[in-house]
């Protein structure tokens, strides 16, 4: 069990450091009819709308990297692993409510400008969910205690 | 060494700076013309909107994953390991919190707004650090 739980403990911290590069939402949108699609696009590390990148973009990846290495150094100690994973679950339950709005306000703040744009989460918020639930599975079976 | 008396009662202090919390505004941008945009747990709020404004509002509900792990908080009172899970996620949720207002401020400056703190996130990061000391300590006066 102390393998396991240390596999499911070291896999979720990966997929979450993974998931910084991945983005976290999208919005392709045709600013004008004769014109290829745009993409703003949302990393833990960046934002980009088309080339031009947001120089004040929020680092969501700091909190999502400080998450992931508690629940890594978990590995050792189980309580450490456990406050790991509620960290990393209270990081992504927080950028989702962002996230929500944001796409929500990406959606409504330019359905007039192109009524065929693709706004969403990005892949990167399903590796990040799927990160918890594997952190809190390496808890549940981690022998330490 | 803390004791569970001490340890409880900072947990509860932590959930009431942090309720306190979910009632004050977070942080505010003034830009010119006197827009104020205040950003609170449940929403923001934009005083003297232009009519220019861009459609659709930016507030998200921040108080609903941070009630959550003050839910938490108080099951801890009954389950010791609960204090450690809703403080470890109000660290966690405080974060993303505080890469946002990074972010924001950024932005403010850029525009020449006048950016302030309010006291609802100053609360809230004291509930936060109060909670996780106290929910800690539970852990280690169990141990």
């Amino acid at each position: 069990m102390k393998l396991l739980s240390a596999v499911l403990l070291a896999v979720a911290a990966a997929a979450a450091v993974a998931a910084t590069f991945l983005p976290l939402s999208e919005l392709f949108i045709r600013l004008a009819p004769d014109q290829p699609q745009t993409a703003y696009v949302t990393t833990g590390w960046s934002t980009y709308f088309g080339q031009t990148k947001d120089e004040h973009g929020p680092l969501f990846a700091v909190p999502v990297v400080a998450a992931a290495v508690a629940t890594l150094l978990g590995i050792r100690w189980r309580k450490v692993a456990y406050a790991g994973a509620a960290s990393l679950a209270g990081v992504t339950g927080m950028l989702f409510v962002y996230l929500l709005n944001a796409i929500s306000f990406h959606r409504e703040g330019n359905i007039t400008i192109d009524p065929g744009l693709e706004a969403g989460f990005g892949s990167g918020v399903w590796v990040l969910v799927t990160a918890v639930v594997v952190a809190f599975a390496g808890v549940l079976v981690h022998p330490d205690d | 060494m803390i004791g569970r008396a001490t340890a409880v009662a900072l947990v509860a202090a932590g959930v009431v700076l942090t309720a306190t919390a979910l009632v004050l505004p977070w942080y505010s941008t003034v830009y010119a013309g006197g827009v104020e945009v205040v950003v609170r747990a449940w929403g923001t709020e934009v005083v003297n909107k232009p009519g220019d404004w861009p459609a659709g509002d930016l507030s998200p509900w921040y108080g609903v994953p941070v009630v959550v792990t003050v839910a938490l908080l108080v099951a801890g009172v009954w389950v010791r390991q609960a204090a450690l899970a809703g403080s470890a996620a109000q660290v966690g949720a405080v974060a993303v919190i505080a890469a946002l207002l990074v972010s924001e401020r950024g932005h403010a400056v850029e525009q020449q707004g006048d950016f302030a703190l309010g006291f609802g996130l100053v609360f809230l990061v004291a509930g936060t650090l109060v909670a996780l000391v106290g929910a800690v300590a539970v852990q280690r006066e169990a141990a």
